[in-house]
C-alpha cells in the first residue's frame, strides 16, 4: 500500500489541467471521415492551448466508432506516443478520456495527452443498434433478441419505474428538455440554436418509445472535440489559465450488463450512484459547492436522476428539482449551459467537457457568473464516468 | 412456427454460459441460476466455473413475476420486430427476484399496469430457439 498522499487520485487532484479545447462546426453531415475530422479537432485544441504537435505523447480516445492513434499521431505530427487509451462504454466513456490522460500525466506515464471525440450519427443509417442482425452474443444476447435495442426504451424502462415509484411526471422531463433548448439559444455552436422550445410543443410531440417522446431524445449529431491535458507545472508556461482536474472516476456498479442493467442493486440504481460515491469521496468539493453542473442527457430522464445520483437532490426528487428554473441560467443549478446533448449536439457527451471548460474560463455564452467549480457526467444505464472541473 | 424475419437478431446458442436457458426455453422451462447453499438467485447468468465451481446450479423457476417497468414501441424500429408492433417490452421481476427483459403477448399497452402479475409463455422462433416472453395472469 502506498502512502495516502501518493494515492494517484490525491497527484491528480488540481495538479493536472486542461489547457486548451478545439472542435468543428457541428453539423448532420460533416461530410468528412472522422479519421480527418478527429485530427483538425485535435490541431484546434492544441493551437488554442499553445501546445506543439511534437509534445503531444498520450492520446485518449472513446472505442465504439473508433479512430487509431497512431493514424492521427502521424497526421499531426506527434512525434512519438508514449501512452494511448480507448475507453468502452459509448457516453459512460467521455469524462473517462480525461480521468484516464490526467492519470497518465500524475503518474508520469506521458506528459500531454491529447482527449478526442469525432462521431458522425447525424444519418439515419449511422445508428448502431439499426444494424442488429442474426447471432448476438454475450450481453446482448439478455435483451437483443425481445426487441430491447434501442437506446431510448432500454432507459425508458428506467425512466417509468421512476414515474410509476416517484410520481415524476413529463413536465418534469420537459423543463429538462426547455432548459437545455433555452442555453442552445444563446449559444452559436448549438444545433438548436434556432429552434425554441415550449412546453405544449414538447409535451404535443410524437412518442418514440412511450413514455418517451421526440424531445425527450437527444440530436444525432456529426462532431469532432478535443481538449488537451499537461500538469499544471507545465501549463504555467502555456497560453491559456488552466482548469484544474479536481476528481476524476469511472464505476460500472455490481453486477454490471453493458445496456440492460437492471440487476445491479434492489433499488436498480444506475451506474452513476456508484461513480458519485467515488467521486466525492476523492473531492474536497461537493455537490453544494458546484455552480453548474453538465449531466448526461442521452435522454432528458437521465438528467434527473443524475441529479439524485450524483447528490443535488434525495431519490425521487430529481422532477420537482427542475422546477420554477432551477436548472436554468440564473437559477441555483444550471444544467447543461450549452444546450448539451438534447440541443447543443449529440457526442457521446464530449461537448459537455467542451462547455465545463469555458464556463470556468469564464467564456461560456450561457456563463455562470463567477463559476468556480463545475461537475461533467456520463451516461446512466452503461459503465461510466465523471469530472470535477475547477478554477485555478 | 410463422417464419421469422431473415434479419432477425437470434441469440448466440454457442454460449456456453447462456446455452442451459436456450435449451431450457425450447423445453418449455425458464432457466434460472442459485447458489444450493445460500438460495441467492443469479442473474444474468454465471459460468459454473464461477469461483473455483461448484457453487452455482441451474433450476427451473416458476415463470411467474411481475410487472417492474415497460416500455411500448409503437414506431417500426427494426424489420424483424414489425409485426409485434405496438410492442410492450417489459422489465419482469421473477418470483425468484431477479429482473428479466422480455415483451408481452395477449395483452394490449392500455392494460398494462406496473405490478401486475404475469406469466411465461414460450414462444418459437426456430427449430432451435424458443423465446420466453409474457402474459397477463387473468
Amino acid at each position: 500500500m502506498s502512502a495516502p498522499d501518493e494515492d494517484l487520485f490525491r497527484r491528480i487532484r488540481d495538479r493536472v489541467a486542461i489547457v486548451g479545447i478545439g472542435q468543428l462546426p457541428f453539423a448532420r453531415d460533416i461530410g468528412r471521415p472522422i479519421s480527418d475530422t478527429a485530427v483538425e479537432a485535435i490541431q484546434i485544441a492544441l493551437a488554442d492551448a499553445g501546445v506543439r504537435a511534437e509534445d503531444v505523447d498520450g492520446m485518449s480516445m472513446l472505442e465504439m466508432e473508433d479512430t487509431h492513434e497512431v493514424s492521427i499521431a502521424r497526421r499531426l505530427g506527434v512525434r512519438d506516443l508514449h501512452w494511448w487509451s480507448k475507453i468502452s462504454y459509448g457516453g459512460g466513456a467521455s469524462c473517462a478520456t480525461v480521468m484516464h490522460a490526467a492519470a497518465a500525466v500524475a503518474s508520469g506515464l506521458a506528459t500531454t495527452v491529447t482527449c478526442h471525440r469525432a462521431r458522425n450519427r447525424g444519418s439515419r443509417s449511422s445508428r448502431p443498434w439499426s444494424l442488429e442482425r442474426v447471432l448476438v452474443k454475450d450481453d446482448k444476447a439478455l435483451h437483443t433478441p425481445w426487441g430491447l435495442i434501442r437506446p431510448v426504451d432500454v432507459i425508458g424502462m428506467w425512466a417509468h419505474r421512476h414515474m410509476h415509484e416517484y410520481g415524476t411526471k413529463r413536465e418534469h422531463f420537459g423543463n429538462v428538455a426547455i432548459a437545455a433548448r433555452k442555453h442552445a439559444q444563446r449559444n452559436p455552436l448549438a444545433m438548436m440554436r434556432d429552434r425554441p422550445l415550449d412546453m405544449q410543443t414538447y409535451l404535443n410531440a410524437r412518442v418514440i418509445g412511450y413514455p418517451l417522446h421526440l424531445y425527450d431524445c437527444c440530436l444525432e449529431t456529426d462532431g469532432a472535440l478535443a481538449c488537451v491535458v499537461t500538469s499544471v507545472e507545465r501549463a504555467r508556461d502555456l497560453a491559456r489559465k488552466p482548469v484544474l482536474v479536481h476528481a476524476v472516476a469511472q464505476a460500472s456498479g455490481p453486477n454490471p450488463v453493458h445496456l440492460a442493467n437492471y440487476n445491479n442493486t434492489p433499488g436498480m440504481d444506475t451506474t452513476s450512484v456508484f461513480c458519485a460515491k467515488s467521486l466525492w469521496a476523492r473531492s474536497e468539493l461537493g455537490p453544494a459547492d458546484m455552480d453548474c453542473a453538465q449531466i448526461y442527457d442521452a435522454f432528458t430522464p437521465l438528467v434527473i436522476m443524475g441529479l439524485e445520483d450524483y447528490g443535488f437532490c434525495k431519490r425521487g426528487e430529481g422532477g420537482p428539482f427542475t422546477e420554477g428554473g432551477r436548472i436554468e441560467l440564473g437559477g441555483a443549478l444550471p444544467v447543461l449551459t450549452s444546450g448539451g446533448g438534447l440541443s447543443e449536439a449529440y457526442v457521446h457527451g464530449f461537448n459537455l467537457i467542451l462547455e465545463a471548460v469555458r464556463q470556468i474560463r469564464g467564456t461560456s455564452a450561457s456563463q455562470v457568473p463567477g463559476c468556480a467549480a463545475t461537475l461533467v457526467t456520463g451516461a446512466s444505464g452503461v459503465a461510466t464516468s465523471a469530472l470535477v472541473l475547477r478554477a485555478a | 412456427m410463422n417464419p421469422i424475419h431473415p434479419d432477425y437478431p437470434l441469440p448466440d446458442l454457442d454460449d456456453p454460459v447462456m446455452r442451459p436457458f436456450w435449451e431450457g426455453a425450447r423445453a418449455g422451462k425458464l432457466m434460472l441460476q442459485r447458489e444450493p447453499a445460500t438460495g441467492a438467485v443469479h442473474w444474468p447468468p454465471k459460468p459454473l466455473y464461477w469461483k473455483g465451481g461448484g457453487r452455482l446450479e441451474w433450476f427451473a423457476a416458476s415463470g411467474r413475476g411481475r410487472v417492474h417497468s415497460y416500455v411500448v414501441a409503437y414506431e417500426p424500429f427494426l424489420p424483424a420486430f414489425r409485426h409485434l408492433l405496438p410492442l410492450v417490452l417489459v422489465l419482469v421481476e421473477v418470483e425468484e427476484g431477479p429482473r428479466l427483459v422480455g415483451y408481452m403477448v395477449n395483452t394490449t399497452p392500455e392494460a398494462m399496469t406496473f405490478g401486475m402479475p404475469v406469466r411465461v409463455v414460450f414462444q418459437p422462433l426456430t427449430a432451435e430457439v424458443t423465446l420466453p416472453v409474457w402474459e397477463p395472469v387473468s
